[in-house]
């Protein structure tokens, strides 16, 4: 092989010569793109920072709701990140998914009769553990009968095939939130079986399938005592924050020390290869699509009780945000997917306060234009180990 | 396993037409079975069933004819003449195969055999409309006899006295028509040219001749064509992009956006701006095909699903900025400093925000003075040319070095790369071509509608129109006008008005048992439910057909490769017997 290089050159060459840094496309990306940030650089400079700089306590207090909000969309980048790790599909309908679990979780707290004012503080503990249990089963087998019926088919299929079938399956998903979320329907449920428990989903619900649903609000609201009071920091978001980091601590172990684990990191390495070895790897599969639905419900329900609010399209935007946070942490990479969590979390805290919220989705795409244009492989994925 | 596939579109399809219909039915719950399972069910059957041609293609085209009788009968019977006239001519197209030894008298016996099962279904169907349908929506006897001599045109001049005459006139001349034009379908389908001009010629017959039809009978058709139309626009558009360059793009629905709100921000009273349409419309499509120059240019690097989302992410910026450039809230908007000047970029109203731009002037020509909204026959015919004329260019530009290149890139980039195709310049033309369609498709929006909202330009509307494109056959254009006419037939067409016979059915039901009336409130939420069909449409085609209807060959061959898989041991055994691979 060697003998059949360039005789000329002393040293051993390269055998695929580097390419020259200013390629004809990246000098037209390049120069877009410096169009593209001049545009915004000075107003950005003239207007928001200085205006960031101007009350440090307001700055204090978005970058703490930034990191909460952050904490969360971690857990669905999670969802992402898991499947693109493995499959090399952008898995679509995982936003819908997290819809469902945060209206799985308004049904299961009606169908337990938990009340705010009436149910004491322990009865909601528990139940609420429970309920946060049953919901991420719920989602975990949606989720990997999503893949067995949508995905598996295509396992071989030409690239775009399974995505489009993603993005199909996105759409029926959110019809069964409708679905889920028409009080008519339970009502008549209700009816038909005599119980109570279906006609408090029915109240729930209400008789609009389509428009948003109130969870109550079940999280302690009391300002955390160990924080000034000039910071506003309730238990909600301790406890926020403290359930997303267990997710992802427990998840990141997982993968990193169980065997099931190691089976899913050889998978996404080179499925062959790992089938060779004795891996199943459908199973393996199935067992990521059940971790990344359970973790999609569980965002879903966190979200739903922290926001109080459920909408059958919640999971398009918020899945769209966790997937810019898979990608800017480098997706298929955990630890990246957290850090890009809390980085898109900061940005949008920001982004609502000082340009505005109508604005944030803009700002959001712009940034994973950007983080693909310059870094496709993100902030902590390894170079070269995805396909831009 | 060709079973198994069948069952599951089957199911597939059953299943979301039928909880269409419990859902919002739900004490029609008989009807929602028959029309969910059954009928779909029957589709899929004649389809992989053992049939002749003729009879196969004279049925399932008669399907959509009948489907068509049935949905607008008990208001507007006269509609039977179009959709026996265009069932009979989906029945000629379907019905014959081209075969190199066929000869135009074969064509045309099929033809007209399948033309006039499919217009004898049609009629069928606006019997069964008149006797029983038509009762059960509360529309009675005499009442429909009305409607029938108002909507059926020549029965006033032929004298025709009765209304079972009438009736029976109707049920004749779909069967003939039918067969008339499926004879010349066939015919023209075995002539051995390329272009086939009379083929061409036979379709365009009724394409030219319905909104004549529709005025005599008063029909209105024309408000639900015209829109269809101009979505098959943006899908050949689209086509462009996805199906020759192979480049997914989710945020199409944002060219159309820059065409139509380009449109409505120079020839409107919104900005004091009033150019004529003449000149807005190639303005419009010069804009979209630069903003798709604009989304090429950074994403050249990307390929794969991350173009994907990158197109997506456009697309959802696009109608962002035009709902917040304008008609924002007086307090806390954006104000960016630009060297120290401020600048309300939202006080400056250029969008109108989330009121939109109302109203947009129309078009004018010298004989026909201005367009109006109230007579969409000029707007139809105006349709139609640059439908004609975009079909033309696409067709060309798809014979051309051009779009080979672009097959090519789609193929395999970096062989393309290598056989000398810029890949640069291929792509961004990809890009800003498929943008100029829509481009045209948004400027007739914006002047059709007369305003327009951001809203109508959201993420389903891409969706939309993807399915249009893998349902008809990526690549294919005959393909995409089909999957077009399919998805946005039933989308404006089948799918509102079938709701509402139902609707109707269901209170007349209510009125006569004393039970609920289903009230309005069943169709307020079908614009999402209309979503769970194309969903599922998009998931069951992945599965069973990822080609589409009507394939691209070539298309075709690529994606089921996994068919007759490469043999690994007689390629190892031919390297062995030729020292020089050995080597």
């Amino acid at each position: 092989m060697a003998a059949s290089q360039t005789p000329t050159s002393p040293q051993s060459a390269p055998l695929v010569p580097r390419e020259p840094f200013l390629t004809k496309r990246r000098a037209f990306s390049i120069v877009g793109l410096i169009i593209f940030l001049g545009f915004f650089a000075i107003p950005i400079y003239q207007t928001i920072l200085l205006e960031m700089v101007g009350d440090t306590g307001q700055l204090m207090q978005q970058i703490v709701i930034g990191l909460t909000k952050g904490t969360y969309i971690a857990v669905i980048a999670l969802g992402y990140t898991l499947v693109y790790g493995i499959l090399e599909l952008i898995n679509f309908a995982h936003g819908d998914l997290f819809m469902i679990g945060a209206f799985l979780s308004l049904i299961f707290i009606s169908l337990f009769g938990l009340d705010p004012k009436t149910s004491s503080g322990l009865t909601i503990f528990f139940s609420l553990i429970a309920i946060l249990g049953l919901v991420m089963l719920c989602t975990a087998f949606l989720n990997a009968g999503i893949e067995r019926f949508a995905y598996r088919p295509l396992r071989n299929a030409p690239r775009l095939a399974p995505l489009i079938s993603a993005i199909g399956m996105s759409f029926v998903l959110q019809n069964v939130g409708i679905f889920l979320g028409d009080g008519l329907i339970w009502g008549k449920a209700a009816d038909a079986l005599g119980s109570d428990a279906l006609e408090r989903v029915s109240t729930a619900m209400g008789s609009q399938s389509v428009a948003p649903k109130n969870i109550p609000d079940l999280l302690p609201n009391g300002q955390v005592f160990f924080i000034p009071d000039s910071l506003k920091y309730t238990y909600k978001d301790l406890l926020v924050v403290v359930v997303s980091l267990g997710l992802l601590a427990g998840l990141y172990s997982f993968v990193r020390f169980t065997k099931l684990g190691k089976a899913i990191r050889a998978t996404a390495q080179d499925r062959d290869a790992a089938r060779l070895m004795g891996i199943n790897a459908d199973r393996t599969i199935s067992v990521t699509f059940l971790i990344g639905g359970a973790l999609g419900g569980a965002a879903g329900m966190i979200v739903g009780l922290y926001n109080g609010t459920a909408l059958f399209t919640m999971g398009f935007t918020a899945g769209l945000l966790s997937f810019t946070a898979a990608v800017l942490g480098g997706i298929g990479n955990i630890l990246g997917s957290a850090l890009g969590g809390l980085l898109i979390g900061l940005i949008l805290a920001l982004s609502d306060q000082y340009i505005g919220a109508r604005w944030s989705n803009a700002v959001i795409f712009a940034i994973l234009v950007l983080i693909l244009l310059f870094r496709p492989t993100g902030l902590l994925g390894q170079e070269g180990g995805q396909k831009a | 396993m060709p079973n198994t596939k069948r069952y599951l579109i089957t199911g597939g399809i059953g299943f979301a037409v039928g909880t269409f219909f419990l859902w919002n039915y739900p004490n029609l719950a008989l009807g929602s079975a028959i029309i969910g399972g059954l009928v779909i069910a029957a589709l899929c059957l004649l389809y992989s069933a053992p049939l002749p041609d003729m009879v196969k293609g004279g049925l399932i085209a008669g399907l959509f004819g009948a489907v068509m009788t049935i949905v607008y009968g008990p208001d507007k019977p006269g509609v039977a003449i179009i959709a026996g006239m265009l069932s009979g001519l989906g029945a000629g197209l379907l019905a014959f195969q081209r075969k190199p030894q066929a000869t135009p008298q074969a064509g045309a016996a099929l033809g007209a055999g399948a033309g006039a099962i499919a217009g004898a279904w049609t009629a069928l169907a606006l019997f069964l409309t008149a006797f029983v349908i038509a009762p059960a929506a509360g529309v009675d006897a005499s009442e429909f006899a009305e409607h029938l001599s108002e909507t059926v045109i020549l029965a006033d001049a032929m004298g025709l006295a009765s209304d079972i005459l009438i009736l029976l006139f109707v049920l004749v001349f779909c069967t003939i028509t039918g067969a008339l034009l499926g004879a010349a379908a066939g015919a023209a389908r075995a002539l051995p040219l390329r272009p086939n001009i009379p083929l061409l010629a036979v379709i365009a017959l009724p394409v030219i001749l319905i909104p004549l039809i529709d005025r005599a009978g008063n029909l209105l058709l024309l408000d639900a064509l015209i829109p269809i139309y101009i979505f098959i626009l943006l899908a050949l558009g689209l086509n462009i992009v996805v199906g020759y360059a192979g480049l997914l793009d989710l945020g199409y629905a944002a060219f159309f956006a820059i065409g139509a709100y380009t449109t409505a921000m120079l020839s409107s009273p919104h900005l004091g701006i009033n150019i004529s349409f003449w000149l807005v419309i190639w303005v419009a499509a010069a804009v979209a095909a630069i903003a798709g120059l604009a989304l090429g240019a950074p994403t050249l690097p990307l390929r794969g699903d991350y173009l994907a989302i990158v197109t997506l992410g456009f697309g959802e910026i696009v109608p962002i900025l035009f709902r917040n450039l304008g008609g924002g809230p007086p307090t806390g908007t954006l104000t960016l400093r630009f060297f120290g000047l401020p600048i309300g970029i939202e006080q400056m109203d250029l969008t109108g925000g989330n009121k939109g731009i109302n109203p947009i002037s129309p078009p004018n020509l010298p004989l026909i003075g201005n367009f109006e909204p109230s007579n969409k026959i000029p707007w139809y015919y105006l349709l139609i040319i640059i439908m004609g004329l975009a079909i033309f260019f696409i067709n060309r530009l798809r014979d051309s070095r051009q779009g080979r290149a672009w097959m090519a890139m789609r193929e395999d980039e970096l062989a393309a790369d290598a056989m000398g195709i810029n890949v640069v310049r291929t792509k961004l033309l990809a890009f800003s071509m498929g943008a100029m369609f829509s481009g045209f498709g948004g400027a007739f929006y914006g002047a059709f509608i007369g305003a327009i909202f951001p809203s109508s330009f959201d993420f389903s509307v891409s969706i939309i129109l993807l399915c249009m494109v893998i349902l008809g056959g990526l690549g294919n254009m005959a393909g995409v006008i089909v999957g077009g006419l399919l998805i946005q037939g039933a989308d404006k067409m089948f799918i509102p008005k079938g709701a509402e016979l139902f609707r109707d059915i269901a209170d007349q039901r209510a009125l006569t048992t004393g039970g609920s009336t289903v009230g309005v409130s069943a169709l307020q939420d079908l614009t999402q439910q209309r979503l769970l069909l194309f969903g599922i449409v998009l998931v069951v085609m992945m599965l069973i057909r990822p080609e589409g209807l009507l394939p691209n060959e070539r298309r075709k061959a690529e994606l089921h490769s996994d068919d007759d898989p490469i043999n690994i041991n007689s390629v190892a055994a031919e390297a062995d017997a030729d020292p020089s691979l050995a080597a």
